[in-house]
């Protein structure tokens, strides 16, 4: 690879060499620990797949240009040039991640992957081999923050037949504003995504509630992120946030997208408005009266996947279990669940990818969980984890439904309540 | 020739050896405060404790571990308490500190054991990095310094027994007054390496016994030992 790239790279490396990034750069003993608690690994066990190995791929590359030993004795820590087969490590470390951070749960020192796997991801980005697909939709989320108004025409005529939809599912006379853009002074900005499921059910909810509400212009899910492009990341979470202030709302409402969530939640510093999940706003609404469900009206046993990004990473587990509950006459836990739960192998952007024979293989641990739970109905709260449920789900012939717990919400929504 | 590297080994290799230590340590820790924070928050959920206690009993307990792998953290246990000790061990050679004297002992509370300890948990980490899976995420640091603990723990604890345990006349046998004349005189930028010392049976010993521990010394900022001290920071991102 000529200098001049290196040179690149190792500029690129040193943009990410933030605090955080030189702990866990520095603190790995290889202890091994965290060796099998990858569900990639689980499912294809190649050391590739274990979650230390990702790290060394990155690890190696960061002490042959910043490390004395790296320049002077590669040998003690193995330190290795970047060359096109190093890249292809990078590539498989990185895109094969999903960024669900299981493995910093069974690590004494709490290393986060997705963390050191990002200074990969920017290195393939530089190298023109990130996945196409995801710097496409990326760039595409981009532009359509820089232009927005040349979008809001047509999507409020888009919007004006979800309305219609909305209005039947409610039984009311008239589809009139029911799913609101542009208010003012509302109490929530809800942020949905491209498809019209995310954004009719919630709609429904919203209206029982009988909410102060408004649609957000932009969809929540943040390919900047997954394609691991810190700039474009921040940018587009902050055309919601430009949107939301310019507003002037008091709670910005996430789609069932965990990273999307994440990122609004935990990653964007201090906001001036409240970050929630739908998932917390359905369960807020149930408790307190505001909307009423058919409760035990479902009679298949059913379970509920936790989105990594939403429970481990953010904390919302008891929420979705306090309206499954309602819901289910007959509710299965999976083992072992919450914080521990195996990832389905979707998240980090991966259903965008074409990979769905190593999406099937690593999807593995959340099938025998599945299968163990003996559940007919598997319920998530992450668009990301019901595709790749629904991969599995077919992949393995399970036979399950799979639903989103808003879907489920407001068909056993009672209406006129 | 011999009595000329013995002195190397003795005194100025161990001059180098804590500067190196020091300085490394100061120069790890001043990039880490030069190097930007960022916005987000890294923790994990649920966070049960997120107090400094918390970080602590983390830090220093590892339940991570112990669900995982009970018998690997009980290695760990064992090794790193015994570390702790050999350390005190080590300080009561240097000075008499009376609080250390609360349970009255000889130098060496372990006499001799925790030595033993150490050797056979140093073992056990090498070994279990022979096979598969642990041999293919290990890299030649890995191995290389569990092998110059090893032999520094070895020869100390050869030393260290036979002095004990050894049947020498009294003229020859070296006490913990003998070294505290040694470190004083490090200390004091006087070093001696007295003739008693430098003439006590397994002189050769001690020597070699020194030359591994002041490399492992060096080595220690510069390497992943430096996991002793960043245990505290990694985790506490875990509970932000
Ligand atoms: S558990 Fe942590 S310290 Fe051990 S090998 Fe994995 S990342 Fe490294
Ligand atoms: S974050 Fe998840 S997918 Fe990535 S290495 Fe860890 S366990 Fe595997």
């Amino acid at each position: 690879m000529e200098n001049q790239k290196i040179e690149e790279f190792k500029q690129l490396i040193k943009s990410r060499l933030n605090k955080p990034m030189r702990y866990y750069l520095d603190v790995c003993t290889r202890c091994g620990l965290c060796y099998d608690t990858c569900h990639a690994y689980y499912g294809i066990p190649k050391k590739e797949y274990s979650p230390v190995n990702r790290a060394e791929v990155v690890r190696k590359i960061y002490k042959k240009y910043f490390r004395p030993s790296g320049k002077f004795f590669p040998y003690w820590s193995d330190a290795t040039e970047i060359d096109d087969n190093v890249m292809e490590q990078v590539y498989e470390a990185a895109f094969s991640c999903t960024g669900c951070r299981r493995c910093m749960m069974f690590c004494p020192f709490g290393v986060d992957m997705p963390h050191i796997l990002s200074i990969a991801k920017l290195l393939l980005i530089a190298n023109e081999t990130a996945p196409e697909e995801l710097v496409m939709l990326a760039d595409g989320a981009v532009e359509k923050g820089k232009s927005i108004d040349l979008f809001k025409e047509g999507y409020r005529n888009v919007i004006k037949d979800l309305e219609t939809e909305v209005q039947k599912k409610l039984n009311l006379p008239s589809s009139e504003n029911l799913i609101p853009m542009e208010k003012k002074g509302a109490n929530i900005l809800y942020v949905g995504l491209s498809g019209a499921n995310s954004i009719v059910h919630p709609a429904v909810i919203f209206n029982s509630a009988k909410e102060d509400w408004t649609l957000s212009y932009f969809e929540a899910v943040n390919f900047g992120a997954f394609v691991g492009d810190p700039e474009k990341m921040q940018f587009i979470a902050n055309r919601i946030i430009k949107e939301a202030k310019e507003l002037g709302v008091k709670e910005v409402v996430i789609v069932e997208c965990g990273t999307a969530f994440r990122i609004m939640k935990h990653m964007m510093g201090e906001l001036p408005f409240k970050v929630s999940s739908i998932v917390e706003v359905i369960h807020r609404y149930i408790r307190d009266g505001r909307i009423k469900i058919r409760e035990g009206s479902i009679k298949e046993a059913v379970t509920y996947h936790d989105p990594c990004q939403l429970g481990r990473n953010s904390g919302v587990f008891d929420e979705p279990r306090y309206v499954l509950k309602k819901l289910a006459g007959d509710f299965r836990e999976m083992t072992p669940t919450r914080e521990l739960n195996w990832c389905c192998g979707g998240g980090g952007g991966l259903v965008a990818l074409d990979n769905e024979e190593f999406r099937i293989k690593s999807g593995k641990a959340k099938k025998d969980q599945i299968v163990a739970a003996g559940a007919s109905v598997v319920v998530s709260a992450c668009e990301n984890c019901i595709l790749q449920l629904n991969t599995i789900n077919q992949g393995y012939g399970l036979g399950v439904e799979v639903k989103s717990l808003s879907e489920l919400v407001s068909e056993n929504i009672l209406t006129g309540a | 020739m011999w009595d000329y590297i013995s002195y190397l080994v003795m005194v100025p290799m161990v001059y180098v050896a804590f500067t190196t230590l020091i300085l490394g340590i100061i120069f790890k820790v001043y990039t880490v405060y030069k190097s930007p924070s960022i916005p987000a928050r890294l923790g994990v959920y649920p966070q049960d404790d997120i107090t400094p206690v918390g970080i602590i009993k983390d830090s220093l307990f590892w339940p991570v571990a112990l669900k995982k792998s009970p018998l690997l953290w009980g290695f760990l246990m064992v090794f790193h308490l015994a570390i702790v000790f050999l350390i005190i061990g080590h300080m009561e050679l240097i000075s008499d500190f009376r609080v250390l004297q609360i349970i009255p002992h000889d130098v060496f509370l372990g006499a001799g054991a925790l030595g033993m300890i150490l050797i056979v948990s140093t073992l056990y980490f090498l070994f279990r990095r022979f096979r598969s899976p642990f041999r293919e995420i290990s890299i030649p640091e890995d191995y290389l310094l569990l092998i110059i603990l090893f032999f520094s723990i070895l020869f100390g604890t050869i030393f260290h027994m036979s002095a004990r345990y050894g049947s020498y006349s009294e003229l020859v046998k070296i006490s913990a007054g003998d070294f505290r004349e040694y470190f004083m005189g490090l200390i004091t930028f006087k070093p001696v390496l007295s003739y008693k010392l430098a003439l006590a049976p397994h002189f050769i010993v001690l020597v070699l016994h020194v030359f591994f521990s002041n490399l492992f010394i060096i080595l220690f900022p510069f390497s992943k030992m430096i996991h002793s001290l960043f245990i505290f920071f990694a985790i506490s991102l875990k509970r932000k």
